[in-house]
């Protein structure tokens, strides 16, 4: 349709202020995830259009807001490992070469804490850096926009999921299988809906992940496949790659 | 003229990037910070406090889990907290949960005049930046609807269906006010 037709600096500024839904807001949304150079135009619209926000009037919120915060940040016991692993991966992007995929994932995580102006250390040590490249896997979930994003750090022996934009129905759980060149599968634990995660590598599996290897995404009962059942459908899958 | 306290933007500044690395003590000085700025935000958006206190949650819970997604290079970090926030109120007006009938605001406690947080977290601290003129510079129908696009997150549809005009209308009158801001802002970046 001719009329939809308009130039990118347009479209990034119609999504910028939120003025597209249904197909065209996921293609947008899509789009910001994949193009480097669309997301640039959408984070300049945000920008240009940021101060009109001093037009609205700052409103106090009932105390009750921040404890349910607090709360719900003292039960996000694995956040403090996730900084120091997602820290450690930006490093090793930084450290070797950049591929396409990286340079939008660089694009949205940018450089914010080489240094910190304010010269603390904060309480939380990054370590050193990786020796071994990280592995990364991007699962679209069938008939959904959503993915799950799963990062395989090999020094640390940690896999990092992330699966924020995914809600908890109540009634499944989703669980990450390794599929090993021989024999069973091998679950890589459960997926925890609305949040990034550090799942533990145990260090027998860890030798049988490489570039290559491939990941299934299926669907289970509240808290992961039952032992003396079959694992559930397989709603999504990945292969691992290097970044 | 309100000018924004330099030394609080220094105080966040630093505070977001403790919170990138890890300190959970940082969240409560961000939030403490810029809570009656992104609630107003939210409230406005979603014009409803119940709703509005679901998306600040919302939005200083992703924070802490994200926070190292701030770039301090490219905006001020009220900026960017301000926009975070609106697009998330906005993403839940899109999910069909609530209404969308943004309306005036009036149980949530007014922050009161004078005091530090009216003028401590502006973002633009000069409030003179150029989208403001550059607006004033457009036609009535399209500033107006742009402006109700920022301010309630209203969709092209919903524009199109008040002012009683086709969807393509909507959009043209949009996309050529939106060419004409664009050529402002550049004018003056």
């Amino acid at each position: 349709m001719s009329e939809d037709k308009r130039p990118d600096s347009i479209l990034a500024a119609e999504y910028a202020l939120g003025l597209l839904e249904g197909q065209e807001l996921l293609a947008a949304r899509a789009r910001e995830a994949s193009d480097g150079a669309f997301a640039a135009e959408v984070a300049q619209w945000q920008d240009r259009l940021a101060p009109l926000a001093d037009d609205i009037d700052p409103r106090i919120p009932r105390e009750e807001v921040w404890a349910r915060i607090e709360a719900a940040v003292g039960e996000d016991a694995g956040t403090a490992e996730v900084v120091v692993l997602r820290r450690k991966v930006r490093r090793w992007q930084w450290i070797g070469g950049v591929s396409a995929a990286a340079a939008v994932a660089l694009a949205v995580f940018a450089l914010p804490m080489r240094q910190a102006p304010d010269g603390s250390s904060g309480n939380i040590d990054s370590g050193p850096a990786l020796t071994q490249p990280p592995l990364a896997a991007n699962m679209p979930i069938e008939g959904t926009p959503l993915r799950l994003d799963v990062t395989y750090l090999p020094d640390a022996h940690a896999l990092l999921v992330t699966a924020v934009g995914l809600s908890d129905d109540g009634v499944h759980d989703h669980e990450i299988w390794l599929v090993p060149d021989e024999g069973e599968l091998i679950s890589l634990g459960v997926v925890t809906p609305g949040k990034v995660t550090a799942h533990e590598v145990p260090i027998e599996v860890a030798p049988r992940i490489r570039g290559g290897s491939q990941l299934l995404l299926t669907r289970e009962p509240l808290g992961g496949k039952p032992p003396q059942d079959e694992a559930g459908p397989v709603v999504a899958e990945a292969r691992f790659a290097a970044i | 003229m309100q000018r924004a306290s330099k030394a609080a933007r220094d105080k966040l500044k630093a505070a977001m990037n403790r919170l990138a690395r890890g300190d959970k003590a940082a969240l409560e000085d961000v939030y403490r910070a810029t809570s009656a700025k992104l609630f107003g935000i939210c409230l406005r958006i979603l014009g409803d406090e119940k709703e509005a206190e679901d998306a600040l949650q919302d939005v200083y819970l992703t924070l802490w889990q994200r926070a190292d997604r701030y770039d301090p290079e490219r905006a001020s970090p009220i900026a960017w907290l301000a926009t975070f926030a609106r697009n998330r109120a906005i993403d839940r007006l899109r999910t069909g949960k609530v209404r969308g009938a943004a309306v005036p605001e009036d149980k949530a406690a007014a922050v009161p005049d004078g005091s530090p947080l009216t003028d401590a977290m502006l973002i633009d601290a000069e409030r003179e930046a150029r989208v403001h003129s550059c607006l004033e510079e457009l036609d009535e129908t399209p500033r107006d609807a742009i402006r109700s696009a920022f301010f309630e997150g209203r969709t092209y549809a919903e524009l199109a269906e008040r002012q009683d005009v086709p969807l393509g209308t909507m959009k043209s009158w949009i996309r050529r006010g939106l060419a004409k801001l664009k050529a402002c802002m550049e004018a003056g970046e």
